[in-house]
């Protein structure tokens, strides 16, 4: 090493660098590396259903296949039973479905309804492990006067409570490209209205872990620490009827 | 064996197993380095702090990929490192690196005299302000190798170029810096 890369390397030892961060890890949550195989083993099983199912489905092949198969089958038709219709937010994978009461008797911390919205048409909980620590519940409203329903679910507004806090240093990084965050204050309480498609949403749990959640309906969402439980309300309504909806807890 | 840390090879092996606490003690082992890589890159500590954690969340995320046998270190710095450069790019801001010295003398270092911390000082001021003064691409191979001390394969994943760049980058910036002290002498 010649004198001059002595003298810098001895340099190096004087330089003056911002203080590290302590602590840059956080985890995440329930969430493992995935592996190449697997991605490839679940899209090829994906597409040997497809191509079986298209060829069940058109009859002159179904047909075939039983010929070749020899398998001579009787279709009886029956007249189609009216199936029950699905309960709202169903397939959202809010948890099991339960009643105020129920759920209420199940977690330690205290729900709350808004009363702008009123009693919800249905309720889901989801307990540990499969939900945060201390439990999350979600309130689900079909039909409320102004705010139409989203998508394909039927469902006009979320309100999902879970005990924990937003880190704030995660949160604005998984909400996703297609959301803008804007800071709000609700009831004296630090909050966020998220405009656009946010898709992910991630707070520090009861044990202090992160947790990942998704946001179902992919629509304008609000988000606030009521004193330790995080209220969400997603719904396709403006930031004042959220503001409103919030306010009235 | 109790006591003794885990080799990185057996923290990676744990850590694509979903092993969370293995990639934390991980990430505490490289955290200084890839947050000082990135703000060389970023010139702000604030966005090197960002890049740095986003870096560690998408090398989670590209664990599967990692190579078992292959240096850790060099992995994750091109990672931090482009997350690094992304950052700085997509922001529409560059800052100037400008690195500065610290007063203290470091446990170990001799006590010297006033007249030479004076000196001392001095001479490392003006060096310093020579190596902030040189081309970004000088500067960033100089900082990397010497105030980084990263290894050849190091700075060329964190500087996003080939080893072999690297050296004739790094001889060509000697060499400049070298000419500027040979106009104006350090003693």
């Amino acid at each position: 090493m010649s004198d001059l890369e002595q003298q810098l390397t001895e340099l190096g030892n004087h330089i003056a660098w911002p203080e590290s961060p302590t602590r840059l890890w956080r985890g995440v949550g329930r969430s493992r590396p995935v592996r190449p195989w697997a991605r490839w083993a679940l899209a090829a099983a994906a597409g040997l259903l497809l191509a079986v199912g298209a060829l069940i489905a058109y009859t002159p092949t179904r047909d075939a296949i039983a010929g070749f198969l020899n398998l001579h089958t009787t279709v009886n038709r029956v007249p189609a039973l009216q199936s029950p219709s699905p309960r709202p937010g169903q397939s959202l994978g809010l948890g099991a479905p339960t009643t105020l009461a129920q759920a209420q008797s199940r977690l330690t911390w205290r729900i709350t309804v808004p009363p702008a919205l009123g009693q919800p048409d249905v309720v889901y909980v989801t307990l540990p492990p499969v939900g945060p620590s201390g439990g999350e519940i979600t309130l689900v409203y079909i039909h409320r006067p102004g705010i139409k329903p989203s998508g394909q679910t039927g469902v006009s507004v979320l309100v999902t409570e879970a005990r924990g806090a937003v880190n704030e240093q995660f949160f604005g990084k998984t909400v996703g490209p297609d959301a803008t965050i804007e800071s709000v204050e609700v009831n004296g309480h630090k909050g966020w209205w998220i405009s656009g498609a946010p898709h992910i949403f991630v707070f520090t749990d009861a044990n202090g872990n992160p947790y990942y959640d998704t946001l179902r309906l992919a629509t304008n969402t609000l988000i606030f620490d009521d004193g330790g439980t995080i209220v969400r309300i997603e719904g396709d309504m403006t930031k004042a009827q959220a503001l409103q909806i919030a306010g009235s807890l | 064996m109790e006591g003794r840390p885990a080799d990185d090879s057996a923290l990676i092996a744990r850590a694509q197993r979903g092993d969370g606490a293995a990639y934390e003690e991980i990430v505490q082992r490289y955290q200084q380095i890839a947050f000082r890589t990135a703000y060389v890159i970023t010139g702000s500590a604030a966005d090197a702090e960002d890049a740095a954690q986003e870096g560690f969340v998408k090398a989670f995320g590209a664990l599967h990929r990692f190579r078992a046998g292959a240096p850790l270190r060099p992995w994750l710095l091109r990672i931090v490192a482009n997350e690094a450069r992304n950052r700085a790019r997509s922001a529409g801001r560059l800052h100037r690196l400008e690195l500065r010295l610290t007063d203290d003398f470091r446990p170990g270092d001799a006590a010297p005299s006033p007249e030479a911390v004076v000196v001392a000082g001095d001479e490392r001021r003006r060096l310093l302000d020579m190596v902030n003064a040189l081309s970004e691409d000088d500067r960033l191979v100089i900082v990397s190798r010497y105030f980084l001390q990263l290894d050849g394969e190091e700075a060329a994943a964190a500087l996003g170029i080939a080893q072999g760049t690297v050296k004739s980058r790094l001889s060509r910036a000697l060499g400049r810096l070298r000419a500027r002290i040979q106009e104006a002498p350090l003693v």
